[in-house]
């Protein structure tokens, strides 16, 4: 499926409606059955993914609607991850999840919701994934006892579960680490374990890195140069950074650090409920556009658009294509 | 009639008991009539504020609508009730909940409103504005009135380990490699500008003796509604003038006027904010929720009295005090500023609040603060709960909700004041509203606030104030939720 010049996407998560935060609460306390709930996703997904369209994305996700958080999804599907707990007060606090012994090897089921995603539109698509970095930070490790091993088994067992969403038709699946900014020092290891994840995977993997949006704020502070040189050693083809709500100092990065990277140009804040003009988000692929020639760029939201209201989200969708739009004018497209 | 004998320390065991007596013995005499005696609630409460908005003995009415329900609750301040006159005021009241002419002994202000738009708040912020003349009037400063006759805040001890904790943090991000160039510190409600002066002076003798040279790179902002307040602060914190800056700031809204530091502040503290900040109030009756409205009115007698000494007819009253709050008291009666303090202060100390349970369905059909989600808010009460009376915190809320943005992905909000951290502590004492000096003090939802903080991504702890024995003020502060 051909895209036009200056791509647009999000980087994952569409709005999650009051209704359905009130819904998937309700869940947890009893009071509406898993089949419901199936039922009640289904019908989320189908509308985010028409919203998208709507607002013309060029590629389109499932808005991860389905998920509590970047963590639990992965964790209750992991074959080996324990949940001793399986209530909650509000849906999105996490699950105390541990692992206590060598991780099996086994599918997490994720094809299934790429399959539903890819039914229901015509668009390119794209599926997101927590990488092992941010998993390991979450689950409670009672067996490895060293985060590195913890993580490059999690690698494999989802490298697996990748290469099964290519044989569902999947052709382009974003890593998301976000931890990496809590944890720079991890960086080392963090990239060998996303090379074993990586691995053999035919299909565009986008590597997403923020920093935090667990509640809708950011939960570290920093700027990206950590990222540098060790980076360029991930066997990805696009890396997807915030760069609307920080600024875009850290473009500098990219000509500092010459590579062949896509880069995914965060052009809407996530963080305010504020819609930004059509201007002033070419104005930042316009400085994007310095720093990394137009056939490597993607346009996106800085991060997911999960605590953003319905409404608001949409208008900054709608206000990021236009900008797009914008861009590929003056760039003759 | 149920009688509800509430918040009586023990001394007063016998005073209520008294009173008890003197009511049943008044309905057991035929003094009341049957119907209301059939739908009448007694509410023997001790106002632990000396001077509040409530009469000795209160009628309080519930509607539905348009409805009058039949349903009659009347409070009784022990505090306040003469046991020899309580029988008489209280078969007057019950014959006044029946009787439209009672109201025309008394002068009313407003039409009943929730009460955090009541009239109250305008004499709130009158006081904030013209604390000078206040104090000047009464003779020595407002936190004379505090328990203890000063703020808590400034404590030394209180302020060196507040001072230690952040220079711990301020040493970990430098660790880590994150200590940003600015370091933003931020005080909303300043009050005499003691505690940011104390905080600072700690701050540079602890940053010197430990050799960080932090200092020079603190940024600290003090933000006040009023200008009186803030002018006041400026003097006090001279020694740290270069590193000071003075920010005219709605407590409601800080980050509408300091939106350009989101993310950026790594402390805030306020201190006897939350308690001053505009309140609803929800009463929980049988197990049905009800909202409180209100009418602020001077009773007619009283109102005579001050129109006497001021020099006011009568029927200007009213006007006098409308005009009191457009313009402030230094350009009433033909701007003799004496006489003006004067007449503000009898007619606040006078002032009472009428107030009306008005039957709602649920929690969510009472105003919250935008950015509240009200899907946590429906089991806030829980089930069971048949009488309760408690603050929304309306003010407290939309404060919180529009300061935490302004943190540092590793800042920290702290306030010190009153909260009720237990839904079920609003049944163990009276909560307020009362009246300190010229302004409101009401306890703070802690309960509610720690509910909105978890929404908001923040883990909301008290810690009881351990550093003036007696102390009935605790500290919020916040930890980044997982």
């Amino acid at each position: 499926m051909s895209l036009p010049t200056l791509p647009t996407t999000v980087v994952g998560s569409y709005s999650m409606p009051g209704w359905l935060e009130r819904l998937k609460t309700e869940y947890f306390a009893r009071r509406i059955s898993r089949q419901e709930l199936d039922e009640i996703h289904d019908a989320a997904v189908k509308a985010a993914i028409k919203d998208q369209e709507v607002c013309g994305l060029d590629v389109v996700t499932d808005g991860e609607l389905r998920r509590d958080n970047l963590i639990d999804y992965f964790a209750e599907r992991l074959p080996g991850v324990q949940t001793d707990h399986t209530s909650k007060k509000f849906y999105y606090d996490f699950y105390d999840s541990v692992v206590r012994g060598k991780l099996p090897m086994a599918s997490l089921r994720l094809a299934d919701d790429f399959r539903f995603l890819s039914a229901f539109t015509e668009r390119a698509t794209k599926f997101c994934v927590t990488g092992p970095h941010t998993l390991v930070k979450r689950i409670k490790d009672e067996y490895y006892k060293n985060e590195e091993a913890f993580a490059m088994d999690l690698a494999r067992v989802m490298n697996m579960e990748l290469k099964e969403l290519v044989r569902a038709g999947a052709r382009y699946i974003q890593i998301d680490e976000p931890y990496y900014s809590g944890f720079p020092e991890d960086l080392q290891w963090g990239v060998k374990v996303l090379n074993t994840l990586v691995d053999g995977v035919d299909a565009k993997i986008a590597l997403h890195v923020c920093y935090g949006n667990r509640y809708g704020k950011p939960s570290w502070a920093g700027n990206y140069r950590y990222l540098f040189p060790t980076i360029l050693e991930a066997n990805i083809q696009q890396l997807t950074l915030e760069f609307a709500r920080r600024g875009g100092e850290d473009l500098e990065l990219f000509k500092e650090f010459p590579n062949k990277f896509e880069l995914g140009v965060g052009v809407i804040d996530v963080k305010t409920h504020e819609v930004e003009t059509p201007d002033i988000v070419a104005e930042r692929i316009r400085k994007a556009l310095k720093f990394v020639p137009a056939e490597r760029i993607f346009i996106l939201p800085d991060c997911g658009l999960l605590h953003l209201p319905q409404e608001v989200a949409f208008a900054k969708l709608r206000t990021m294509v236009q900008g797009a739009k914008i861009v590929r004018k003056e760039l003759g497209g | 009639m149920i009688l509800h004998v509430k918040h009586i320390p023990a001394r007063q065991t016998a005073l209520a008991a008294s009173v008890a007596s003197t009511l049943v013995t008044a309905c057991g005499e035929g003094e009341i009539q049957p119907r209301v005696l059939d739908n009448l609630n007694v509410h023997l409460d001790w106002l632990q504020y000396k001077t509040n908005f409530r009469e000795a003995i209160t009628l309080r009415r519930a509607v539905r609508g348009q409805e009058i329900l039949p349903w009659i609750e009347v409070g009784v301040d022990l505090r306040q009730v003469q046991n020899d006159s309580v029988r008489q005021e209280f078969v007057t009241a019950l014959k006044d909940a029946t009787d439209a002419a009672a109201s025309r002994k008394r002068i009313y202000f407003e039409p009943y409103t929730a009460i955090r738009s009541g009239l109250i708040w305008r004499f709130n912020n009158l006081f904030w504005q013209h604390l000078p003349l206040w104090e000047s009037a009464i003779g020595h400063g407002f936190e004379k009135a505090l328990p203890g006759g000063t703020s808590d805040a400034n404590h030394p001890e209180a302020v060196a380990d507040a001072v230690a904790d952040f220079w711990t943090l301020l040493k970990d991000l430098e660790g880590h490699n994150q200590l940003p160039a600015e370091i933003f510190a931020l005080e909303i409600g300043v009050g005499t500008g003691q505690r940011a002066a104390a905080w600072l002076d700690r701050f540079r003798a602890l940053d010197r003796e430990r050799g960080t040279n932090y200092y020079p790179r603190i940024r600290f902002l003090l933000a006040d509604y009023s200008m009186p307040t803030l002018n006041r602060a400026m003097e006090a914190v001279k020694e740290h003038r270069e590193l000071a800056s003075f920010l005219a700031v709605d407590a409601l809204d800080p980050f509408k006027s300091l939106s350009f530091l989101r993310y950026k502040v790594l402390s805030i503290h306020l201190t006897n904010v939350y308690d001053n900040l505009p309140t609803d109030e929800i009463v929980i009756r049988d197990g049905k929720l009800y909202f409180v409205e209100a009418r602020a009115y001077v009773n007619a007698s009283a109102a005579n009295r001050i129109c006497e000494t001021a020099g006011v007819a009568p029927t200007e009253f009213a006007r006098t005090v409308s005009r009191l709050l457009e313009v402030g008291p230094q350009h009433l009666l033909h701007g003799n500023v004496e006489q003006g303090v004067s007449f503000w202060r009898s007619v606040w100390d006078a002032i009472r609040l009428e107030e009306r349970f008005v039957a709602i369905q649920s929690i969510l059909d009472a105003p919250l603060p935008s950015g509240v989600k009200p899907g946590l808010l429906e089991n806030f009460v829980g089930e069971g709960v048949l009488n309760q009376r408690f603050h929304l915190s309306s003010g407290a809320l939309e404060s919180f909700l529009n300061t935490v943005p302004l943190l540092h992905p590793r800042g920290y909000l702290q306030v010190q004041d009153i909260f009720v951290t237990r839904f079920e502590d609003y049944g163990k004492m009276f909560r307020g509203p009362g009246k300190m000096d010229g302004s409101i003090v009401n306890w703070v939802n802690g309960a509610l606030l720690a509910e909105v903080g978890a929404q908001a991504g923040y883990d909301v702890h008290f810690a009881p104030f351990h550093y003036r024995e007696g102390s009935r003020t605790s500290t919020l502060y916040t930890t980044h939720r997982e």
